[in-house]
């Protein structure tokens, strides 16, 4: 899949770039962060102009995180048909009114593999779009420009930059998901 | 219920720390791994007057022939030559794409040749200037 993306971002450019990330913001599986290492690279070695395909990749991430927003948000109504009486959902959206912002910010960036559900979320419960588009426009800059930024500067040895980037990104989505259990094991054995 | 709704905290509960550390265990190794690969390369190239690339190891399967010819300068033209592939309508194939329709039968033929006529004709390496000029 990534051989096959890459072939076209060097043969089509930005709005190739564009479409991946903007489909890959609303769920399915695409190597995004790869293709951002590699787009950053491409534009060290000349074949993309760096401002526009970085001014392209943002307003597309952006628009696709909105979008999965939105299907959060209009999803809302059964969502609160089935759970919106419970204890449990309004403490859910109690602490996502918390934590929200920091969640959207930080999962543009390091914790990637929770961006689509963090975006559902954010629409389903009650926190408000002015406060997502600007946390996830202020995310989704340091990914553009971090992520990309490190490819420019490494120029043909992307791969490792990508390789390593791509790997502590599911490492930290797995310390999280063991924090998680151990905080919930500690909890339920403190209940007993 | 009582009971039932507590072997699925458990469940949940273990199934998280089992699925966590099968996580930080598999990609912790990749990600040391990748480190020690990046620290072995050393710092980046420098970003001005980067001459053309001349490691012909990092050509891939996925490049087509018109980037591998402005990476590593080169005409493309000599590259679909050493192919004996024309360029019209192959401009933008991968390597890949191209040994299978041109070689199916040797697989990876492609990449092999077209890393042999970049070695062949890349262009002279320019000559290094001295940093202060000597006197006779």
């Amino acid at each position: 899949m990534s051989d096959f993306l890459l072939t076209q971002v060097i043969n089509y450019g930005a709005p190739i770039l564009g479409l991946i990330v903007f489909i890959g913001a609303m769920g399915p599986p695409l190597p995004a962060t790869l293709m951002v290492i590699a787009a950053g690279a491409f534009s060290n070695q000349g074949f993309l102009s760096w401002w526009t395909t970085a001014l392209v990749v943002l307003a597309c991430v952006v628009a696709g995180d909105s979008l999965s927003y939105a299907m959060g948000y209009y999803a809302r109504e059964p969502v609160l048909r089935r759970f919106g009486k419970s204890e449990r959902w309004a403490r859910a959206e109690a602490a996502f009114d918390r934590w929200g912002a920091t969640s959207v910010l930080l999962t543009r960036f390091l914790i990637t593999g929770l961006a689509v559900p963090v975006n559902l979320l954010a629409g389903t419960s009650n926190f408000g779009f002015r406060r997502f588009f600007l946390y996830d426009l202020a995310g989704e800059t340091i990914w553009v420009f971090g992520y990309g930024g490190l490819g420019y500067l490494f120029g043909t040895q992307w791969e490792l930059v990508g390789e390593f980037i791509s790997s502590f990104g599911s490492l930290t989505l797995g310390l999280v998901i063991l924090i998680t259990g151990i905080v919930l094991a500690i909890r339920w054995l403190r209940a007993r | 219920m009582q009971t039932s709704r507590k072997s699925r905290q458990r469940t949940l509960v273990v199934g998280l720390i089992l699925v966590g550390l099968i996580l930080v265990g598999v990609f912790g190794f990749r990600a040391a791994r990748a480190f020690r690969e990046f620290r072995r390369y050393g710092p980046p190239p420098p970003l001005a007057g980067e001459p053309a690339e001349t490691d012909v190891e990092l050509i891939r399967d996925w490049m087509t022939i018109p980037f591998i010819a402005q990476m590593y300068h080169v005409p493309g033209r000599v590259l679909f030559k050493s192919l004996d592939i024309p360029e019209h309508n192959n401009k933008e194939k991968s390597l890949k794409q191209l040994n299978d329709e041109y070689y199916p039968e040797a697989e990876g033929i492609v990449l092999a040749k077209v890393k042999a006529a970049v070695l062949a004709n890349q262009p002279p390496p320019l000559p290094t200037v001295p940093a202060t000029p000597t006197l006779p």
